[in-house]
């Protein structure tokens, strides 16, 4: 169901010429036309500018009229009609959406799907139902962010104390990159998610997931780690359902090992990399609230780092 | 028509005028200005710059400057130029700083550079092709204190692995 490839060093999966969802389709119709479009004035203009250099009659006062007032008047409306109407194809479909709530720290997401049911958190990964319009009520909790997917949709900004929504259809199944655009402090180039778009089915069978308890550590090594875990203090910020709830100022880790990339998106997830993070947070991520952990010996190191790469 | 006719090279020689005085504007601004020195401001300029491209380039892993020959036969059947995609899958990088290999700038375990050259692995084992390859699949087999996870690495991507580590010589 998951294809566990991450996006990292995937050509063409943030990009907005590269559509996979209504709004950036819409776009990147409206951008193309609009280009072509004016290529052809540009080309009528220095035409029109060449002819009138060369020619050898005298000047008429309605091409004036044509050329100055009607022509551009026309253009301008077709473009307002046009872009009117494509942004309300694009905000159309948002009142059966699925809503998922999306808020923006220094440097990660938090993600909760179901808000306004049973509300089940997740982080820096998120799920989409394939074809099926999603609203999410972005804010922040530090400074302003932007959540940009640029092959799925526009961008919005995350704004501390205020909600706002956008609602996207994907329409095309696969994984794809998404990316602060508001500068937001040391690390937000490091700050990306990734997007996993799902059939409706899939959707449902995820989000449903979601609520189980993690998994149990089943082995004696596992355990070690579970008690490291405990034991650091992880569990201050960080939640683990059935071990740990209670912790909101870091992503829920829950199904932390299923993620597809570590640290918001920016590197493979595997053993190596979550005991060089723990070790080393504010070396990989300059700025991170997470301090790092290099007080952990070796062994200790290592048990959390298999214990967290075990929680699929 | 024949006023009209007339206008033509009227504004040819027009456009022509304009593009005489502006070049001899140029061919002025150039004259006026100490040429030679100019010139060798822009030679030191390209100069200083290329010095940079070229460091940077050589900075880089190179199919050729990598002893590539050497480390296939140290580690018989590895493919050492599988080394540097391996490292970034399993993570390498963000413990160790790795010549050649994309984003491996981490500070939490000792930097491989020239690890060809170096006596021993984690100060414990003596280096080479088959204790390099041990070590990589399981670290804490060999050092029981050590951080170094075992990351479930296969023999033969630690093989590759190995003949590339081994690769790094005296120049990285």
């Amino acid at each position: 169901m998951i294809d566990e490839e991450s996006t990292l060093g995937q050509f063409g999966s943030q990009s907005a010429l590269d559509a996979a969802g209504l709004g950036a389709e819409l776009t990147l119709t409206l951008t193309t036309a609009l280009h072509v479009a004016g290529a052809l004035i540009f080309l009528s203009v220095m035409g029109a500018l060449a002819w009138a250099w060369f020619r050898t009659t005298g000047a008429r006062t309605w091409w004036i009229w044509a050329g100055g007032v009607a022509i551009p008047a026309g253009a301008l409306v077709i473009l307002v009609v046009g872009s009117t109407l494509t942004l309300a194809a694009i905000r159309a479909g948002g009142e059966n959406a699925t809503i998922i709530d999306v808020r923006g720290y220094q440097f990660w997401w938090d993600v909760t799907y179901d808000p306004t049911g049973d509300p089940v958190r997740d982080g820096n990964e998120i799920f989409l139902p394939l074809g099926e319009p999603v609203t999410f009520r972005l804010t922040s909790e530090d400074v302003i962010h932007s959540f940009w997917i640029p092959s799925i949709s526009g961008k919005m900004d995350m704004i501390p104390g205020r909600v706002n929504e956008l609602t996207v259809t994907a329409n095309e199944l696969g994984r794809f990159r998404g990316q602060c655009a508001e500068f937001c402090g040391l690390s937000h180039p490091l700050m990306a998610f990734e997007v996993v778009v799902v059939t409706p089915e899939e959707f449902r069978a995820f989000v449903a997931d979601l609520r189980n308890e993690a998994r149990d550590p089943d082995t004696i090594a596992l355990r070690q780690g579970r008690d490291v875990f405990m034991n650091a203090g992880c569990a201050a910020c960080h939640a683990i359902r059935g071990e740990a709830e209670g912790g909101v100022l870091g992503p829920d880790l829950s199904r932390v090992g299923a993620r597809a990339s570590l640290g918001a998106g920016m590197w493979p997830m595997n053993v190596g990399n979550l005991a060089g993070w723990i070790a080393d947070v504010q070396d990989m991520k300059p700025g991170a609230n997470m301090p790092s952990y290099n007080h952990l010996t070796g062994p200790e190191l290592r048990a959390v780092a298999h214990y967290l790469d075990s929680l699929k | 028509m024949a006023e009209a006719s007339g206008m033509r090279p009227l504004r040819l020689a027009v456009s022509a005028f304009v593009v005489v005085v502006a070049g001899g504007l140029v061919a002025l601004w150039a004259l006026a200005t100490p040429r030679q020195d100019v010139v060798g401001q822009a030679v030191s300029w390209v100069d200083v710059r290329w010095t940079m491209l070229r460091d940077w380039y050589n900075s880089q892993p190179l199919d050729g400057e990598v002893e590539w020959e050497t480390a296939q036969l140290q580690v018989r059947g590895a493919v050492a130029a599988r080394g540097p995609a391996l490292m970034i899958e399993y993570g390498c990088g963000s413990c160790h700083i790795i010549p050649g290999v994309s984003g491996a700038k981490g500070t939490v375990g000792p930097s491989l550079t020239r690890f060809g050259e170096r006596a021993y692995i984690a100060g414990i084992l003596p280096n080479g092709p088959g204790t390099l390859t041990n070590w990589l699949i399981d670290p804490p087999l060999y050092a029981p204190e050590t951080a170094m996870p075992d990351m479930g690495v296969s023999d033969e991507d630690a093989e590759d692995m190995a003949a590339y580590l081994l690769a790094l010589g005296h120049y990285r």
